[in-house]
């Protein structure tokens, strides 16, 4: 068993156990507070650039399904767990997590004082971190860390983004176009148990899309910052010019935020983001507990003019969860509507988004 | 929104049972402090004073009275209640609530049932009404065909699909003539008999689930239909055995997301479809093969698994479930342990929970140790760490079993298969066992039906053990107590004392850090004062500095001999404390209790009570104080250890002295003081041999009480009535060594025995109350029914008692409470025994009295005086209050109903009147005996107690009951005027006799006390037993007959009236 440490900019070092591939990381290190759900969480687009800290101190208990091995590329950077179970229940038939990482080339470290971390980012915010062999100056380490850009702060959607577009057609009466920022597995199937759909790399021009004969758009999640420059000449110009155009318009996370500063708003970065699956989100008087990934949120505020009426709120922070315009037809919100992993408690926002096009209006 | 009521009603569940343990106590508490908090006026009725909720500040009014129908509706009426808390009293107020509303009554009283309504509590108890509601909403139940022929069953396996399958009569007692059918030949075996059984020829087939793995989901839905999901838990054992009788992990460990989704989605489904506003448990059956699942069973309240999953996650489901019930939406429902979010949240944890049984067969040695699908535990522990492997052994070694992990079992080779698939309370060492012994990971799964993934985790613990056993280095040593060991496990397999591995590993700074349970995995910063240990790299508790700490050792795990009243006296410390301005900390590891409530105490740490445990949060939190008197025999036991391992530091053991509580525990330096004090005592000698102890009786002259010196395991205690049965004893029962004596004391007869609970400050003595036994002497004084005060003793015997309680006081200069044990005979007193705590009986003497006994004793520890609150000397009360005890005969088929030296009991109710008999009514309805009004009367009793049975025989006569007796009863009542129906003595073997007569329902009240001979007690065994399946109460003493008649009388007259707590303590 390889030693080895993570070590957080601040300075923090912490000793632990290698596992899955053992090359060494660099990631904002963040937290995510799911009890299950490690392989989805593994796999979404939306952890580019991060590492992972997992808050359930048990990792890898039911094993990782073949599926995963086959199909899913690893978005995480790494992933920081207390314990990771080396002879997970046979139930699923699956390998071990261990074996996984090792397979995606993706580094680990297990007997980490993680819950220690998770209080350390909440009184400081999200920190740069990295994991390294037992062998590594960690001060150098420490000293490169402190000059390394955030990931979140580089265009990571150029790096999950489909590659060309794809046309998944099965005849439904109304075409969905999805701007691809890391869209889900799960979002794709989900649009397309109800409409056509095509899905289009995050720079694709609006006149493009257009072409396709699309009734509505999606935007995706994604990872890092939606104010990237890159993100504002691409993703935010197309929203902008679809959306003022008439063209409904539903944001998911990473592209709600797109599609609020495409209206004009503007967003902020939380101190440590919302990684989890038991936020509560309230919206027409209830409560709906959803599943959310991201760092970032809308600046209260900055929907003034925009036409946007922020409908949704955290109900822990008050952080805005969802916006509808008042003439256009756009929608934004920031959880997870497929919910992989997590529950299946906001649906039926996807209801919404399917009345907003069928009557041309929201 | 919050709907008006003028004043709610909170119905708790009643003694403690099995199957309704502390819990509801808990629930019930948390319901009326969350209504209070809303400013509406409560009333609080239940039977059980032992509880917190029956405190007369609990609610504003409070009555200790018999939880039947009639009594509520009394009490509706009397109180002007316009709305009643069904959910959280458990099946009882569950049960009162539904027959209340049945009847028109609550309509009646102009009082609504507030939280989850009439149809969806039917939908959910109705088997057929709850099945028909999950085949609308798509969700599966077992599959099931009710038929009439072995044909139509052989089709109804064809569209269940595969055997097994159940076979359940119809109309049948308990299930006669059901079972499980592995093939065709059993179906039409089992069938043919269950057909010919059931009264309407109808077997119901069921598909079996047997060998499915279980899962639980604890939710909350709102009237605005806000669903959440609470916790999810994982049974460790399969389908089969209860989930009470299960051991449970949390959260689930071994369900992938996408299935946990499922059951949740299914979960939220069923809490919809049947409209429940409040907490609800949902049980899923799951086939480990191909993910199907089936829904088990639901019910719609708080309950045993809510209060486990309220411990588990920080979330209090009881109070939001209240506060749900008189309007308001989990996102107006503040989230108290953040402080800044809303109860509209999923809790997320980020340790391991694990709850373990704890079962009573040290105490019923005769009893069918396999569990099943019916409970047989009493209570259980919670154990929390960061791994399953810490969970677990701090879990074990809660227990208070004496086993301080997987201690080792010597079950030999070759029934290590029939335990693994059989399960008894054993199998988990013999599990662990059998991994020592070569047997692989894989077959101990399959045979026991567990996952792998958890016994792998005993495999780990195993491995450990081996190597700590072949060098116990620092970094072994600090992967163990990483792993949960403890120094005295490590000790046994390393060599060295407990108190050698704490010094070396403190010198290696291996101590343990406390992480806080705070429902959010740290996502939010949290206030809640609740916290577990383990050893990891920081600790999330700062010691205050600025405040005096003091701590209270708890009780454990509830079980026979130690029940809810030692969690009383524990929240009655933690009240007085911070009265006092201290802050009260609270370690303590049963997750039923109020005890256990973040919201009692200033700080709680769910830990095992090991003097390892209280040592290192006493350490953690730099007390000033250590509070070992109310934790029952539990923290007693560590009071001698507790002050020499904190000998040269600043905490106290506060009270008492640990080395005067020695004198009280130490029989030899017990029976010197009392000497020195000139305090009879029975006479009593050791024995190390069957001779000696032999001679010892035959000098006392028996009969003798007899119990081991040194008692493993509740080893019972027995009254033995001559050298054969001494020497059945010695031979049986104990091993008599001369390590390991027996101790012998005359019994005596025909006492009248005395509990008398006092407070002394070391000046001044209160005697708070002296309690007469209404059995003799020789009934376990948690067993008796007690009169407070005293209903046959002259005041020259009751000045005594107080004069000897005040002397033994002040020789053992007790500081804060004492409890006295003393038998009088032909006006003579004798010390039994002195226990230097808080008793069992504190908390009913407190309801009786209205004097906090508890809370006087804790402030007297802190240094106040008596005097101060002005109790001195002995007070008499001007009305009656019963205690009578409730037993758990018909759950543990084998353990015999009649009372001896062993305590049998699980719980007690009070009955409290101005008048005497409608005193004993209502304690003898509360404990659930069914007197009968008419109907026919068995009276058999020995010679000794025939001419005091005249008196209950004419009464009984006269209110027109039939007697039934045999022949020697017969005879004396007829010759002294009663007119008698003679039966057959049961071993005569003809008709009529009493079984016979029990069984066509003619006999509804049994009076029958065994002569003084072993033998003899043997007899009517058959007979008790029978009593106790068809619910007859049954007298074994004239003293018990004497109240039942006058309880029957009572009945008779109708005039029983209501009255709360406050009326009687004249503060109304």
């Amino acid at each position: 068993m390889a030693r080895g440490y993570l070590v957080l900019e601040d300075g923090t070092k912490y000793e632990g156990e290698l596992f899955g591939s053992e090359s060494g990381t660099v990631g904002e290190v963040v937290f995510a507070t799911g009890m299950s759900g490690y392989q989805e969480t593994l796999v979404d687009p939306a952890c580019r650039g991060q590492i992972v800290v997992m808050t359930y101190p048990l990792i890898g208990n039911y094993g990782v399904a073949e599926e995963y091995f086959d199909e899913r590329e690893v978005h995480a950077r790494g992933i920081v767990v207390r314990e990771y179970c080396k002879d997970p229940s046979p139930m699923y038939d699956g390998r071990t997590i261990d074996e996984f990482l090792k397979v995606k080339g993706t580094p680990g470290i297990s007997g980490i004082d993680t819950r220690e971390i998770v209080l350390r980012i909440r009184s400081t915010g999200t920190m740069r971190g990295a994991i390294v062999g037992e062998d590594a100056d960690l001060e150098k380490v420490v000293a490169d860390l402190r000059g390394m850009e955030f990931p979140c702060e580089t265009n990571l959607v150029s790096e999950v983004t489909c590659g060309s577009v794809e046309e998944i057609r099965s005849g439904k009466d109304v075409t969905v176009g999805i701007i691809d920022c890391g869209a889900k597995g799960w979002l794709v199937r989900t649009l397309s148990e109800r409409f056509d759909v095509v899905r289009f790399p995050y720079d694709t021009p609006a006149d493009v899309i257009r072409g396709y004969g699309v009734d509505g758009i999606v935007v995706s999640d994604g990872p890092g910052n939606p104010a990237n420059p890159e993100i504002g000449s691409t993703v935010v110009a197309t929203v902008s010019t679809l959306a003022k155009g008439g063209m409904p318009v539903f944001g998911i996370g990473f592209g709600g935020l797109a599609t609020v500063l495409a209206m004009g708003g503007s967003v902020r970065k939380l101190r440590f983001g919302h990684n989890g699956a038991s936020q509560p989100v309230k919206y027409d008087g209830r409560v709906h507990i959803t599943t959310q990934n991201h760092c970032f949120t809308v600046e209260e505020g900055s929907l003034d003019g925009t036409g946007l009426v922020a409908d949704q709120v955290n109900v822990n922070d008050g952080t805005i969860e969802g916006t509808h315009h008042g003439s256009l037809p756009i929608l934004t919100v920031q959880y997870h509507p497929e919910a992989a992993p997590g529950p299946w408690d906001g649906s039926q926002i996807y209801d919404r988004f399917a009345r907003m096009i069928e009557e041309g209006r929201f | 929104m919050r709907k008006d009521y003028k004043k709610l009603m909170v119905i708790g569940s009643g003694p403690i049972v099995i199957g309704q343990a502390a819990e509801f106590d808990f629930s019930g508490t948390q319901a009326c402090r969350s209504l209070r908090e809303e400013g509406y006026s409560t009333v609080l009725v239940n039977s059980n004073p032992a509880t917190i909720q029956t405190d007369s500040d609990t609610a504003d009014s409070v009555y200790i009275e018999p939880l039947l129908a009639e009594n509520v509706a009394k009490i509706i009426e009397k109180e002007g209640v316009d709305g009643v808390l069904s959910g959280m009293g458990g099946q009882t107020a569950l049960n009162i609530c539904s027959e209340l509303a049945d009847s028109g009554e609550l309509d009646r009283l102009g009082a609504a049932l507030v939280g989850t309504q009439p149809d969806a509590i039917a939908m959910s108890e109705d088997r057929e009404l709850f099945k028909e509601t999950m085949e609308r909403i798509g969700e599966p139940v077992p599959i099931s065909r009710s038929v009439n022929s072995i044909e139509e069953a052989k089709q109804a396996v064809e569209i269940i699909g595969r055997y097994p399958v159940l076979i359940r009569p119809a109309y049948t007692l308990g299930g006669t003539g059901g079972g499980i059918a592995y093939d065709e030949a059993e179906l039409e075996e089992i069938c043919a008999r269950g057909l010919a059984y059931s009264r309407i020829h109808q077997v119901l087939i069921e598909e079996s689930v047997l060998g499915w793995k279980e899962y639980e989901y604890e939710v909350m839905r709102d009237s605005n239909d806000n669903c959440i999901l609470i916790c999810n838990m994982e049974n460790l054992d399969a389908m089969g055995i209860h989930t009470g009788e299960s051991i449970v992990c949390a959260p689930c460990l071994t369900l992938s997301d996408a299935d946990h989704i499922r059951l949740k989605t299914a979960a939220l489904k069923v809490i919809r479809a049947l409209g429940i506003e409040g907490g609800c448990n949902v049980q899923f059956a799951f086939n480990p093969e191909n993910g199907d699942y089936r829904l088990i069973e639901v019910n719609p309240r708080v309950s045993r698994s809510s209060a486990l999953a309220s411990k588990a996650t920080g979330y209090p489901i009881a109070r939001v479930s209240t506060k749900i019930a008189v309007g308001y939406t989990l996102d107006e429902i503040p989230n108290r342990i953040t402080g800044t979010t809303f109860a509209s949240f999923e809790p997320t944890i980020d340790y391991v929970v694990i709850k373990i049984p704890r079962w009573p067969f040290d105490k019923f040695r005769t009893v069918d140790r396999h569990l099943g699908t019916q409970m047989k535990s009493t209570g259980e522990v919670m154990a929390i760490g960061r791994t399953f492997e810490e969970a677990l052994l701090k879990g074990m070694r809660s227990l208070e079993i004496g086993v301080r992990g997987l201690d080792r079992s010597d079950i030999a080779d070759d029934e290590i298969m029939t335990e693994l698939q059989n399960a008894t309370d054993r199998r988990i060492f013999v599990m662990a066992e059998a991994l020592r012994r070569g047997w692989s990971v894989k077959e101990v799964a399959e045979a026991a039906q567990w996952d792998t993934f958890f016994v792998q985790k005993l495999r780990n613990i195993v491995d450990m053990e081996q190597r700590i056993a072949s060098g116990l280095t620092a970094e072994v040593l600090r992967e163990a107590k990483t792993m949960g060991f403890c120094d005295e496990a490590i000790a046994e397999i390393a060599g060295g004392t407990p108190a050698e591995i704490r010094a070396t590993r403190k010198a290696e700074g291996i101590v343990p850090v406390y992480k806080m349970v705070d429902t959010c995995a740290g996502e939010f910063a949290a206030e809640t004062p609740y916290f577990y240990s383990t050893y990891g790299r920081s600790t999330e508790v700062v010691p205050v500095e600025d405040r005096k700490k003091v701590l209270i050792v708890g009780g454990g795990p509830i079980r026979i001999g130690q029940g809810i009243e030692f969690d009383y006296c524990c929240v009655h410390g933690v009240m007085a404390l911070q009265e006092e301005g201290v802050d009260a900390i609270i370690v303590n590891n049963n997750p039923e209790t109020v005890s256990t409530d973040y919201d009692i105490s200033d700080r709680l740490y769910f830990e095992p009570l090991l003097l390892e445990d209280v040592l290192n949060v006493i350490e953690a939190e730099d007390a000033d104080g250590v509070i070992v008197q109310y934790g029952g025999q539990t923290s007693v036991n560590l009071a001698v250890d507790l002050e020499k391992a904190l000998e040269g530091t600043k905490t106290r053991v506060l009270g008492t002295s640990p080395d005067k509580m020695d004198v009280a525990e130490d029989r030899r330096r017990f029976s010197k003081l009392m000497d020195d004090l000139g305090i009879q005592q029975p006479r009593s000698g050791t024995g190390y041999s069957f001779e000696e102890a032999r001679d010892i009786a035959e000098d006392i002259g028996y009969p003798v009480l007899v119990r081991p010196s040194y008692v493993l395991g509740g080893r019972a205690m027995e009254i033995v009535y001559s050298t054969d049965e001494l020497r059945t004893y010695v031979e049986t029962a104990v091993k008599v060594s001369r390590n390991h004596p027996i101790l012998i004391d005359k019994y005596l007869t025909e006492a009248v025995e005395l509990d008398i609970d006092a407070v002394c400050d070391g000046t001044d003595v209160y005697v708070g109350g002296i309690m007469e036994h209404v059995e003799y002497a020789g009934c376990h004084s948690g067993d008796a029914t007690m009169v407070l005060p005293p209903f046959t003793l002259g005041k020259e015997i009751i000045d005594q008692v107080v004069d000897i309680t005040t002397r033994v006081a002040l020789a053992l200069d007790i500081h804060g409470l004492m409890n006295l044990q003393l038998a009088v005979k032909d006006g003579q007193i004798y010390m039994i025994e002195a226990n230097p705590r808080a008793s069992r009986t504190v908390p009913f003497i407190s309801k009786a009295t209205g004097v906090q006994l508890a809370k006087v004793g804790t402030k007297i520890m802190l240094g106040r005086t008596l005097k101060e609150f002005g109790l001195k000397g002995y007070r008499p009360i001007d009305h009656y209050a019963i205690k009578a005890s409730v037993f758990p005969f018909l759950k543990l088929p084998g353990v015999d109903s009649i009372l001896t030296p062993e305590m049998k009991s699980t719980g007690e109710v009070m009955g409290i009147d101005e008048d005497f008999d409608k005193a004993c009514y209502k304690a003898l309805i509360a404990a659930g005996n069914k007197l009968p009004t008419e109907g026919g009367v068995y009276i058999t009793v020995n010679d000794a107690d025939k001419p005091r049975i005249l008196g209950p025989a004419r009464a009984l006569k006269e209110m027109g009951f039939t007697i039934y007796a045999t022949k020697g009863t017969s005879t004396y009542l007829r010759e002294n005027g009663i007119e008698t129906t003679t039966v057959f003595k049961i071993d005569e073997n003809q008709k009529p006799n009493a079984i016979g007569l029990m069984r066509d329902g003619k006999i509804n009240l049994i009076i029958n006390t065994p002569s003084l001979k072993s033998g003899a007690i043997r007899d009517g065994y058959t007979m008790r037993r029978l009593a106790v399946e068809l619910e007859i109460p049954f007298m074994t003493t004239v003293q018990g007959a004497e109240i039942a008649v006058a309880s029957i009388r009572v009945a008779r007259s109708g005039e029983v009236g209501v009255r709360s707590t406050r009326e009687f303590h004249g503060l109304v």
